[in-house]
């Protein structure tokens, strides 16, 4: 039986990431949320999309922020000293709170740091809370991601 | 923007289907290649019924569902959800949004999601978007 998760490591931080917002990056997600094929060679802007995304990208859409606010997160579930069995996690929960919009070229650092840990049943929960900052040190993204991890 | 543009008890309706390669495109949009996500045995492996869909990409829909309704990306506070149930290859999620609740500067919808078989895969579905004219 696997160990359950140890609340001790509350606190524990990971970051700063960081990550330059690309152009193409971000018609390239709005693309495959929106139905159509994230490749500026094979892919036409899917019917309805909003030019802002594309025409050129002027805004990333929300919730590309998972592409660099994550970092903190998989640095989490995948931390050694934790001990998850990773084949045996599940992403359970998502909350994000945009400060500023994202766009093209914005330069973001995120941290990030285990805000909750507890058991439910046979699972166990880790949280994590991360922060994205711009290169105007504006707080652009804060995000709440909850790992579900099953133990044997 | 006006606050008496929306009313509380507003709805919207928006669908999308994981057609069989939405999980692949968003694997490499998002940066997120889960072998869960690209690969029918691995999905199989942990008691999957082949590959699934990300999650974030049904969430990302939810929010596409919102702005159907509320239209600036940009005025987007705020969204939460719980993944309850995995989207399969094929599936076709309907949205179901209403707005809850009004104040002075943001609006709050409910989403709900289902696949076609009526299986909620979004539970707790909220987004709150900025109705103040100072953003």
């Amino acid at each position: 039986m696997t160990a359950t998760l140890d609340p001790k490591h509350i606190g524990k931080r990971y970051g700063p990431y960081r990550y330059v917002v690309g152009v193409e990056k971000v018609k390239e997600f709005a693309f495959a949320v929106a139905g159509g094929i994230p490749s500026a060679a094979f892919g036409a802007p899917p019917e309805g999309l909003n030019p802002l995304f594309y025409d050129p990208p002027r805004l990333a859409f929300p919730t590309f922020a998972v592409t660099f606010a994550i970092q903190p997160f998989v640095a989490a579930v995948t931390d050694p000293v934790l001990e998850i069995n990773v084949s045996s996690v599940v992403h359970g929960e998502q909350e994000f709170e945009f400060l500023e919009p994202i766009r093209p070229h914005d330069t973001l650092l995120t941290v990030g740091w285990i805000s909750q840990i507890y058991e439910k049943g046979r699972n166990d929960f880790l949280i994590v809370t991360t922060e994205s900052t711009n290169q105007n040190n504006r707080l652009v993204v804060r995000a709440v991601w909850t790992a579900i991890a099953r133990r044997s | 923007m006006s606050a008496a543009k929306y009313e509380v008890g507003d709805r919207f309706t928006y669908s999308r289907e994981c057609d069989r390669y939405r999980a692949l495109y968003y694997a490499a949009a998002s940066g997120d290649f889960n072998p869960i996500h690209v690969d029918a045995e691995a999905g199989a492996a942990v008691g999957l019924e082949g590959a699934i869909l990300h999650g974030m990409c049904t969430m990302a829909w939810a929010v596409e569902a919102a702005l159907t309704y509320l239209e600036d990306p940009a005025r987007l506070k705020k969204v939460r959800a719980r993944f309850s149930r995995p989207v399969r290859i094929g599936d076709v999620v309907t949205f179901e949004g209403r707005v809850a609740e009004i104040s002075s500067d943001t609006l709050v919808a409910e989403i709900a999601a289902r696949n076609q078989r009526g299986g909620e895969v979004l539970k707790g579905a909220v987004v709150e978007y900025s109705i103040s004219d100072r953003r």
